[in-house]
């Protein structure tokens, strides 16, 4: 999205590179004001005597200002949030929870009602996932020989990214 | 370990000849030990058809209990003989159980230690690779991302036997980070 400008509002605005920027940021100055109090047509006439021009010119010229102030900051809003509106749209679609965070601990158990004396360790986990907005955990527990397991299948899952065939995929389909 | 009056009234039938010959005894101490630890345990019920079905049931009974009463406390030799010969068994038929128990003694503490409530527990992972290009909300996407399913096995139902859920490469990055100082955690622990 691009700011235009029509024709007129380009020769209003036409004679600001012309002067230097003490007197722009007087304009600027002015077009602010402007925006907060109106118009003021004595500041004009002071301003167009100083700068040996019409006061229509400086009015055209604190116009044209405000108006691009106003469009700017328009489009700026949209860009601050362009990337924010395209993230919850991607998150509009139909999906499943998504990881957040994991926390570990290793346990050993001692004993239970059924049989003393043990030495039995096992890791416990609570994985933390995020869903439409929502925080979500799971406390979950393993034992050794899964967790060497499971680090070896999801070590297996990244590597798979770094495979001609991924980064084929990855490189075409834009 | 606290034995009931009834276990050991049953012992002491177990202990004597008149009641379980041999043969019988050893039947019926094979006989408990399977009932507990095997599902099939009904070969030796036909060979002790001569004995009353009520002692017999209540000697199964006195020998299941102190058998799992044994295991659960981590019994030792010493342990069984003491309590055996209170109940007035000899000598061949203390060896007989201690020989008996020995053998079975490790799926008894097995199966005594699967009994009991835990959390959830994961039993396997499986994961997905996909390539986003299109929703209906979003024009273009492009971006990749995993799907990884956890299998979990709960020990009160079969509630949630499964939780998936996506992540990106940077997410699946940190998770495996984590697992793996888990692990390196437990091998350092194991070596203390």
């Amino acid at each position: 999205m691009l700011l235009e400008l029509s024709e007129e509002h380009k020769e209003h605005l036409a004679f600001l590179p012309q002067v230097d920027s003490a007197v722009v940021a007087e304009f600027g100055r002015i077009a602010v004001e402007f925006l907060r109090r109106g118009a003021n047509p004595k500041i004009y006439e002071g301003a167009a005597r100083k700068l040996n021009v019409s006061s229509d010119t400086v009015q055209h010229g604190v116009e044209g200002l405000t108006y691009l102030l106003t469009e700017s900051s328009k489009l700026m809003l949209y860009l601050d949030n362009r990337k924010e509106i395209r993230t919850i749209l991607s998150e509009l679609a139909p999906s499943l929870p998504s990881y957040h965070n994991l926390e570990w601990r290793l346990d050993v158990q001692l004993a239970s009602r059924s049989l003393r004396q043990q030495i039995k360790p096992a890791v416990t986990i609570k994985l933390h996932l995020n869903q439409n907005g929502d925080h979500n955990t799971k406390v979950l527990q393993t034992d050794p020989a899964t967790l060497l397991h499971l680090v070896q299948q999801l070590e297996q899952a990244l590597e798979e990214m770094k495979t001609n065939h991924c980064r084929r995929v990855v490189r075409n389909i834009k | 370990m606290e034995l009931s009056e009834s276990v050991q009234k049953g012992f002491q039938m177990l202990a004597d000849p008149r009641s379980f010959d041999s043969n019988a005894f050893t039947l019926l101490l094979r006989a408990a030990f399977q009932s507990l630890l095997d599902a099939q345990a009904d070969e030796a019920v036909l060979d002790l058809k001569h004995i009353d079905p009520v002692v017999l049931k209540h000697c199964h009974a006195a020998a299941a209990t102190y058998i799992l009463e044994a295991g659960k406390h981590r019994a030792d030799k010493s342990t069984l003989s003491t309590y055996l010969e209170d109940c007035k068994f000899d000598r061949e038929r203390i060896e007989l159980f201690c020989t008996e128990y020995q053998n079975n003694k490790n799926s008894l503490e097995i199966l005594l230690g699967s009994i009991g409530r835990s959390l959830p527990h994961i039993t396997d992972v499986s994961w997905r690779l996909e390539y986003q290009i299109k929703t209906n909300q979003l024009h273009r996407m492009y971006r990749p991302a995993y799907l990884v399913t956890l299998s979990v096995q709960n020990t009160d139902s079969p509630s949630y036997p499964e939780i998936s859920f996506s992540c990106s490469m940077e997410q699946l990055q940190d998770l495996v980070g984590k697992l793996k100082d888990a692990s390196k955690s437990l091998e350092r622990a194991t070596q203390l």
